[in-house]
């Protein structure tokens, strides 16, 4: 809601605009927040904001008493002559101070008091019933929002907390099922656009969006790791310790392994509510050390003369 | 002869109309100019999906925030439609090892 915001910011237009301008700003928003344009669920807040501004300061009359009496301009009889009104605030003092000033800080009561405004009844008007078009209430949109997960929280599963929203932020327990894909959909019923008039809400969707992971790489189910072996590991064949989101696994490498070879670890990579869970491939890596002590120079010169293997040879 | 009560989940024009709190002519209109999909029966009743009513919310919400005709409504649904589908072929295209 506008609470506290002046209808001019709102609508980014100086407060000596002209009506033609206050339409332009409005009709340029609402073609971007529009709830069924943008299914953020941050612009719904902002489009029906932009709505309540235009409605104020579209008409010259209610424009004029938004003018002198700021955002409380609904509460103040139709008669108060604004200068009048002006200085009996000022004589106010200190106890009115808070809400002095157009759109600082005071901003609007929604109380039972206020006969003819009242939120909803904006949002009723936005999309609700209106007399002579013929409608019912008008159920909400839809809203998305994408969902970033870690691989780590993708392969367990389980609750988690989201918050969207700018001013107006709403939090989520969000069940996530093991082994959910990126790009899947998880729906809240019902947690979407308000519907008008009473109508029934739109529902929300979580778009899951897989993060990038230092160690991972995904793809489908399937997790690829990189495998670093030193060229004697390599060679001889060793037992290396691989991480794997459910714990370390050990993983036999074959003698003989050159770089690039890829070890299936069958059933380690992501699980699959709906069948076989993803395989977990461990995909060799040589390193040589940057420097060599005379040692280790000197071992690998006698392995250089004493070895004809040619990587180059084509065979 | 005994007929088993099968659950229908389409609505004749009538269930439509009182579903959305519209009048059944606005709703005949709309599916003329293709905003709304119905099934036409042989003896002409329409029928409607429950995914309409979805359908028709979107509708009304653009109809109530833009001075639009039918028309030009059934035209940015089309394109709506079309840019959902290629931001979510998008997605895909930005998945990891995709």
């Amino acid at each position: 809601m506008a609470e506290g915001r002046d209808f001019y910011e709102i609508l980014g237009v100086p407060r000596n605009a002209s009506q033609e301008e206050i339409q332009r700003a409005y009709r340029k928003l609402a073609r971007t927040y529009h709830p069924d344009i943008n299914s953020d669920p941050v612009a719904e807040d902002r489009f029906k904001d932009i709505s309540e501004a235009y409605n104020v300061l579209s008409d010259p009359a209610i424009r004029r008493r938004y003018d002198a009496f700021g955002p409380e301009f609904r509460q103040i009889p139709e008669d108060v002559d604004p200068d009048a009104w002006r200085r009996s605030r000022a004589g106010a003092g200190a106890g009115r101070a808070g809400t002095a000033g157009a759109g600082a800080g005071g901003g609007f009561r929604y109380g039972a008091g206020d006969m003819d405004f009242d939120i909803e009844d904006i949002f009723g008007g936005l999309f609700g019933a209106r007399p002579g078009r013929g409608w019912g209430p008008i159920p909400g949109a839809d809203q998305e929002a994408e969902l970033p997960l870690t691989v780590e929280e993708v392969y367990r599963g389980g609750r988690k907390s989201v918050t969207i929203g700018g001013a107006e932020q709403r939090s989520f327990e969000v069940n996530i099922p093991p082994g959910v894909t990126d790009g899947q959909r998880i729906r809240l019923a019902g947690q979407g656009g308000r519907g008008g008039d009473g109508a029934r809400a739109g529902d929300l969707y979580f778009i899951v969006r897989i993060l990038p992971h230092p160690i991972y790489r995904i793809q489908g189910r399937d997790l690829h790791v990189e495998l670093r072996l030193a060229p004697w590991e390599a060679a001889l064949g060793t037992s290396v310790a691989v991480d794997t989101p459910g714990g370390e696994a050990k993983v036999k490498v074959p003698h003989g392994t050159s770089c690039g070879k890829r070890l299936r670890l069958r059933g380690r990579g992501l699980p699959n509510p709906r069948g076989q869970p993803g395989d977990l491939f461990a995909e060799a890596k040589i390193l040589v050390p940057a420097t060599l002590s005379p040692t280790q120079r000197e071992l690998f010169e006698q392995l250089a003369a004493a070895s004809d293997f040619d990587p180059r040879s084509r065979q | 002869m005994n007929y088993a009560l099968i659950r229908t989940t389409r609505l004749d024009l009538g269930a439509f109309a009182r579903a959305t709190g519209t009048h059944p002519d606005l709703i005949r209109r709309l599916v003329a100019l293709g905003v709304i999909d119905a099934r036409q029966d042989p003896s002409g009743e329409l029928w409607f999906s429950p995914s309409q009513l979805a359908a028709f919310a979107r509708v009304q919400r653009l109809r109530a925030g833009f001075p639009l005709n039918y028309a030009a409504i059934g035209l940015v649904t089309d394109l709506l439609d079309r840019i959902a589908a290629l931001e979510d072929a998008l997605r895909c295209s930005r998945r990891p090892g995709a």
